[in-house]
């Protein structure tokens, strides 16, 4: 990016519409070859059933183990050289590099003429170098094909052209015809001095594209695992028209009996204990106005610091502490022991299924108090101190300036909070509930994001944990938005 | 904190009921401010205590040590923390949660920084779409199990890189930072750009200076989240033990059924060996516990303006 590029002169000339299209054609194939690296259908190099389905280019060019991690045998009896497989990393850092360069000139393209000129320079070189790629990647292909011939083992090596070939074979001959018709129509700079300048709205947009890829890769590519609800799909298999099922596993939740068994008591779990969240949820503000009718204000500086602490731990710390004073040899049972000379106490508290739910709220609200406290007493401080003292000339109460002063300040805060707990309300997550459980307490302790885990991650049931999480999230959405809506209903302003 | 003073200097007669209401509160406040902070306590005092005494379940509320005649009297011992050498793995988790903590924390820093700036610029193509989309994925995810087929798809399992990369875009903290921005003057940045600054200066000279409270805030929350991971350790580092984060080997610890005295390495010395051999499972897990909190404890007394300035910003829409 060059410096001191703020002043851009206004682009006199108009650009023709076809150079306009042949422009966004190839900014927008760059988009998607760049995109496609990382998206592993359309890896061109799983030039063998036996890769790895899951490496996308990008990994089979860096990855040697993610190629090979499922043909141990094959490689062992050398069915599959060596060679063929370093020439095929080979193969797709080429076309990595091309697809960089082709990239790189759609960002060049949405600056000035001599920069554009510059920039469309690029796919004219990175084009044919992926091209280069694609060619090393069948030279490849055709390697194993003859060494497969040659040892017999055609059909174990499983070796064939994936889709992605043809896909980056049409990008990189479209990169470089639009590329090049861009280039042949647009006028050369005539002003030989012309610096390369952008306007400084793309060069904003720019600047901001790795971090919207990011946050596209991790945030939004996810939902493309949403195909898996679909299919029949086992981990380490494939999915393709054989295995399509439709909304078979959608219909599960509510055909399967054993299915259906397992959700009515996930979903009681996790609505009890939203439920007791959200009907405690007005005990920070209690915590607040209370710590506040003490004048000390050291005492409250105190109370509030060391009241804070237990949010700051992590769950697997708290389960730490529970063992400390609840398991058999905890400050519970030593101190009846010891204190209370109470002979034979030894009992694992933590291994009782009683009141879980219960327990889990008090777990949940000894480390969360003290810490959602805050924002209400920074409430409380932000309230006009006129209107207590204009409530006290009328002769209220300390107890009635409470309730009718600083209760109904706070009120708003309050409402944003419990809108967005009843939004999440299916969402309790799942550290927690997993710390705690046990073999005894499983049955009521198992929320749906613990279930989610081990159907899908413990069970691998990925299909049916997939529909669960689908049908979470969507009504998670929903329930925000609708939360969202009352609360402009209501109060004339949103939430999110 | 600062707290405003709640009681105007008004003379008003305090009466018995009010006594008696104060008291109370006070009482309230006290005992649950105990149960916070005496678990933390009690854990300290078992890791210090005599290991005899401890097993034995004679810690209470003072840490002892043996004297001649075997009975416990008031004293500290540090033996178990040394022991915390020999414990199999521990060494590489705490390496691992300790360089993680570091990259992830200051990657998301600059990060939420340089995009919770760019957001502010009006003049970006499409700005208010791309915050949009930014934003949005605080309320939405696809569900554990697609996002773990993706982080399998991105080859991010089994992989250091999947603590620090999908970490470094956290749109919360880029909310607090563009709230930040907008309300530093803006005429300190139209001033360098007139003197021929471009945006990667101004950011790097005007802005970032003076945002330095919002960063010193999200970059606590940042290292704090990374200290007490847990779960991408525990979906994502299935094959790779030498990678699970301190919290994972923590639970392991805690979880596991077998003496973990026995699962001491063979280094050191014999008496070293000796001494690590006299630990039992619970010490080792409480130790274990008090070096995943001691870190936490000794930043908190400086962080915690930070936190209380977070929720605060926090509460304000982005």
């Amino acid at each position: 990016m060059n410096e001191h590029t703020k002043v851009i002169r206004p682009e006199t000339e108009k650009t023709g519409a076809w150079q306009k299209t042949a422009l966004w054609i190839f900014r927008l194939t760059a988009l998607l070859s760049g995109m496609a690296l990382f998206f592993p259908p359309a890896n061109p190099g799983r030039i063998s059933e036996k890769i790895n389905e899951a490496a996308s280019l990008f990994t089979t060019g860096i990855s040697r183990e993610t190629i090979t991690n499922s043909m141990g045998r094959i490689l062992r009896s050398h069915w599959i050289q060596d060679g063929d497989i370093t020439l095929l990393m080979i193969a797709c850092v080429i076309v990595m590099l091309g697809v960089i360069a082709c990239a790189a000139g759609a960002c060049m393209s949405l600056g000035n003429r001599k920069m554009q000129r510059r920039g469309l320079t690029l796919p004219l070189i990175g084009a044919p170098v992926m091209g280069i790629g694609l060619f090393l990647i069948h030279r490849a292909y055709r390697n194993m094909m003859a060494h497969g011939e040659e040892v017999g083992k055609l059909d174990t090596i499983r070796v064939m052209l994936p889709d992605g070939f043809t896909v980056f074979c049409i990008f990189a001959g479209l990169l470089f015809v639009t590329a090049l018709c861009a280039f042949l129509i647009m006028k050369p700079e005539k002003d030989p001095a012309a610096k390369m300048e952008m306007d400084e709205k793309y060069r904003l947009f720019l600047m901001m594209l790795p971090v919207i890829l990011l946050s596209f890769v991790f945030a939004y590519l996810p939902i493309w695992g949403w195909r898996y609800a679909f299919f029949d799909y086992k981990p380490g298999g494939s999915i393709g028209p054989e295995n399509f099922v439709g909304l078979k596993w959608f219909g599960s939740l509510f055909n399967d009996p054993a299915t259906v068994r397992d959700l009515v008591r996930v979903l009681r779990n996790t609505l009890i204990m939203s439920g007791l969240g959200i009907a405690t949820s007005w005990l920070p503000i209690a915590f607040a106005v209370l710590l506040a009718e003490i004048r000390s204000t050291k005492f409250q500086r105190t109370v509030q610091t060391l009241t804070t602490i237990p949010n700051f731990i992590s769950w697997v710390l708290v389960y730490a502490i529970a063992i400390a004073i609840f398991s058999t040899d905890g400050f519970v049972n030593s101190f009846l022991t010891n204190v209370m000379h109470q002979t034979g106490a030894n009992t694992n508290y933590l291994q009782i299924a009683d009141h879980t739910w219960l327990k889990m709220l008090l777990w949940g609200t000894w480390k969360g108090v003290g810490w959602s406290a805050i924002v209400y007493i920074a409430g409380i401080a932000g309230i006009d101190q006129q209107l207590y003292e204009a409530a006290r000339v009328d002769g209220a109460n300390r107890f009635r300036c409470i309730w009718h002063i600083t209760i109904p300040g706070l009120m708003p805060t309050y409402m944003v909070m419990l809108l967005m707990s009843i939004a999440g309300i299916l969402s309790n997550g799942m550290e927690q509930y997993l710390v705690f459980e046990n073999a005894m307490n499983k049955d009521v302790i198992e929320v749906l994001d613990l279930y989610v885990y081990h159907i899908g991650i413990g069970q691998n049931q990925i299909p049916l944990s997939t529909v669960v999480g689908i049908s979470k999230s969507l009504i998670g959405v929903t329930l925000l938005f609708g939360a969202n809506g009352i609360s402009k209903a209501i109060r004339g302003e949103s939430i999110i | 904190m600062s707290k405003k003073t709640k009681e105007p200097a008004m003379h008003i007669k305090r009466t018995a009921g009010d006594w008696v209401f104060d008291t109370a509160v006070v009482i309230l406040f006290v005992l649950f401010t105990l149960i916070c902070i005496f678990p933390f306590y009690y854990l300290l005092i078992n890791t210090i205590s005599d290991n005899d005494l401890v097993t034995g379940g004679k810690i209470n509320f003072i840490p002892m040590l043996k004297d001649a005649a075997g009975n416990g009297v008031f004293g500290v011992q540090l033996g178990n923390y040394a022991a915390l050498r020999n414990v199999q793995d521990l060494g590489s988790s705490v390496i691992v949660t300790v360089v993680r903590t570091i990259l992830g924390t200051a990657l998301m820093v600059i990060t939420s920084a340089w995009a919770g700036y760019l957001v502010t610029k009006q003049k970006m193509w499409k700005r208010s779409f791309w915050y949009r989309f930014l934003v949005i994925t605080m309320y939405f995810n696809a569900g554990l199990v697609p996002w773990y087929m993706n982080m399998l798809m991105m080859g991010l399992t089994d992989n250091f890189l999947a603590y620090i990369i999908p970490g470094m875009v956290a749109p919360y903290n880029i909310i607090l930072v563009k709230t930040y921005i907008e309300s530093i003057p803006s005429s300190l940045e139209e001033s360098a750009v007139i003197d021929g600054a471009s945006t990667l200066t101004v950011w790097r000279k005007i802005i970032l200076p003076l945002s330095i409270p919002i960063l010193a805030t999200i970059s606590i929350f940042g290292a704090v989240g990374n200290w007490n991971s847990f779960q991408d350790s525990l979906l994502l580092m299935n094959n790779r033990p030498d990678l699970y984060t301190l919290q994972h080997r923590l639970y392991i610890y805690l979880n596991s059924s077998s003496n973990l005295g026995a699962m001491m390495s063979q280094g050191g010395t014999v008496s070293e060996q000796a001494a690590a051999s006299m630990l039992n499972q619970r010490v080792i897990q409480y130790t274990v516990s008090m070096v995943s909190i001691i870190p936490i404890l000794l930043v908190y007394p400086f962080m915690q303006r930070y936190f209380v300035k977070g929720i605060m910003l926090g509460a304000v829409k982005g």
